[in-house]
Order: C-alpha cells, then sequence, then structure tokens
C-alpha cells in the first residue's frame, strides 16, 4: 500500500503542471477606493499573494497593509497610523472556499462565476464574508478578481466624526490575481 | 481690539497654510532617505522567519538596505519587481519606487545588488516597498 502511494505521488510530480493542484502568485493587484464627495481616497498594492487549491476550492489571500500606495503623504499616514494601525496589524488576510466548485472547470479555457465564503480578518478582526467572483482560466493559467464593500466599522476601524464626511461610509474594495501552477 | 484681530488673523493665516502644505506635503525621497539598517537578504528572511514580531520591530516601516543577488526580476504595467535570493523557498521581494528616477531597471540573474526601501513586512517573502538601487 506504502509503496502505492509512493507511486502515485511520483506520478503526480512526474506529470507537472497538467495535474497541477496548486496555484500561486506574489503579484496580486488590491485596490481600494474610500472617496466621499469631499476627496478623492483610492491605495492600491500589487504585491498580494494567493494561493488556490483547484481540487478543494479553498483559498488564501494575503496584503501587507503598509504595502498601499497612496497619492498623499499624509493620507497614507492616517491611514497606516490612524486607521489600520499597520505596525500592530501588519497584514489583512483572507481564508476560504469556492462554494459552487462544481460548476467552475480549471481544466477547460472559460470565464466562471465563482461564490466564495471564507473568513477576512484586518485591524485585528476576523469577519464571515461571502464574496462572488470570476475565475478566468486560459492555458494552464487561472485569474481570480472580485469587488465587495467593506464597512470600517465591522472592523473596528474607527473614523473621527471631524473627518466622517470625508470618508466613503461603504469602502469599495477589488482584487485581482493571475496566478501559475505551483513549482 | 484692532491688534487683537489682527493677531487672530495673522494666527488664522499661518495655521491654514500649515494645514495646507502639510495636507500637500511630498512622499518622503527615497533617493535621499536614509537607510535605518543594512543586512543581507538571507540574514533578513532568517530573522523574519525566526520571529516575525522581532523582526517587525526591528524593521517595519523603516528604510532599509537589503544586499543580495539578483534572482528574478520583472516588468509589469511599468512596475518593476526584482526577487533576491536567500538560498530559502521564500526572498526578498522588492518593488521599485514610482516616484523615483532609476539608473536602471534591467538587473541581470545573479549580480550582487543593493536596494534600500521601506520594509513592509513578511508575506511568505519579506517585501520591500519604494526601493531604489544605491552603492554598496
Amino acid at each position: 500500500m506504502q509503496k502505492l502511494c509512493t507511486f502515485a505521488a511520483l506520478l503526480l510530480l512526474a506529470t507537472g503542471p497538467l495535474t497541477a493542484q496548486r496555484f500561486f502568485t506574489r503579484d496580486a493587484h488590491v485596490y481600494f477606493n474610500a472617496t466621499s464627495s469631499l476627496e478623492k481616497i483610492e491605495a492600491t498594492t500589487k504585491s498580494g499573494t494567493c494561493v488556490l487549491d483547484t481540487k478543494t476550492g479553498k483559498m488564501e489571500w494575503k496584503v501587507l497593509v503598509k504595502g498601499f500606495q497612496m497619492e498623499k503623504a499624509l493620507m497614507q499616514e492616517h491611514f497606516n497610523e490612524n486607521y489600520m494601525e499597520s505596525s500592530k496589524f501588519p497584514s489583512a488576510q483572507f481564508k476560504g472556499a469556492i462554494t459552487n466548485l462544481s460548476e467552475v472547470n480549471f481544466t477547460q479555457d472559460g470565464k466562471y462565476s465563482a461564490q466564495v465564503k471564507g473568513l477576512l480578518t484586518m485591524h485585528g478582526v476576523t469577519k464571515d464574508v461571502n464574496l462572488s467572483g470570476t475565475v478566468k482560466v486560459n492555458k494552464g493559467s487561472i485569474s481570480l478578481f472580485s469587488s465587495f464593500i467593506v464597512l470600517p466599522g465591522d472592523y473596528d476601524i474607527s473614523i473621527p466624526s471631524l473627518v466622517r464626511e470625508k470618508i466613503a461610509k461603504e469602502i469599495k474594495v477589488s482584487v485581482e490575481a493571475l496566478l501559475q501552477p505551483m513549482k | 481690539m484692532r491688534k487683537a484681530l489682527l493677531a487672530l488673523l495673522i494666527i488664522g493665516i499661518v495655521g491654514l497654510s500649515i494645514g495646507y502644505y502639510q495636507w500637500n506635503k511630498p512622499k518622503e525621497n527615497m533617493e535621499t532617505s536614509k537607510a535605518e539598517a543594512t543586512v543581507d537578504a538571507a540574514q533578513l528572511l532568517t530573522e523574519y522567519s525566526a520571529n516575525e514580531e522581532a523582526a517587525n520591530a526591528k524593521y517595519l516601516g523603516k528604510t532599509i538596505a537589503v544586499k543580495g543577488q539578483v534572482k528574478e526580476s520583472s516588468k509589469e504595467d511599468g512596475t518593476v519587481k526584482v526577487m533576491l535570493e536567500t538560498g530559502q523557498d521564500f526572498g526578498v521581494y522588492c518593488t521599485l519606487d514610482s516616484l523615483a528616477q532609476h539608473v536602471r531597471t534591467n538587473f541581470p540573474f545573479g549580480e550582487t545588488i543593493v536596494l534600500k526601501g521601506k520594509c513592509d513586512g513578511l508575506n511568505l517573502d519579506v517585501q520591500l516597498s519604494r526601493c531604489v538601487e544605491t552603492k554598496q
């Protein structure tokens, strides 16, 4: 039995990308927009990590908060120091799984709608979230896209009344990852 | 009375000017930013792998200079990234500063370079943003 397992494992390794089930990137884009009628507030990082297991549909995303770049120096300072407290909570992450896995064919090129359920952690607070997104399969690589809304209050991020009107109540977040088979 | 009003007006103008300057203050110039620490890529990752919290206390948010061999470099939508070799599974992943003038943005495999940037923390690799190349 053990020999059989070893043989199976070797076979899996030997066939390489064709049967790869883990896909990965360290260049995922995460963008958020908290623009209000008074202020343009946007930030992007292009250094998120994302791992997807196509067999189980499980995925993990992680970004470093200090990696978000904003146009204004002061805004970026406030974002890090007052709101996200990035020295105390350096990263934000999502761990979850695709719930409609049977409707996504990772072996056939195409575009599929995906429902994802999981836990989003930021500012030291973890919440259950249900997200919808798109999976694009193209010649052995997989792209993931999603847009969703985050409410600062859900993650214990308090915004002083003095600036409350300047920051959108609902923060729009977009994520995008082009994954390659894991070596 | 008139003097008091004048004084208030001056204070008001100064206050507004400071506020306006603060709001529009330029981002830190990475070319002149002084590195608070200089460390080898392998050493940096080892410190992070051993104790992320301690390494964050030492490096997070600071300008640091990291020396290492180029393992990989890429350009995507004008964003240049360089992976520094650590001899381990993960590396030190550096994004070049989009605001700085770079002498070069091509980094040949295997060349030993020093990049100075902001340490953003550990995300499998140690990540640095706003990097500029500096002399060894």
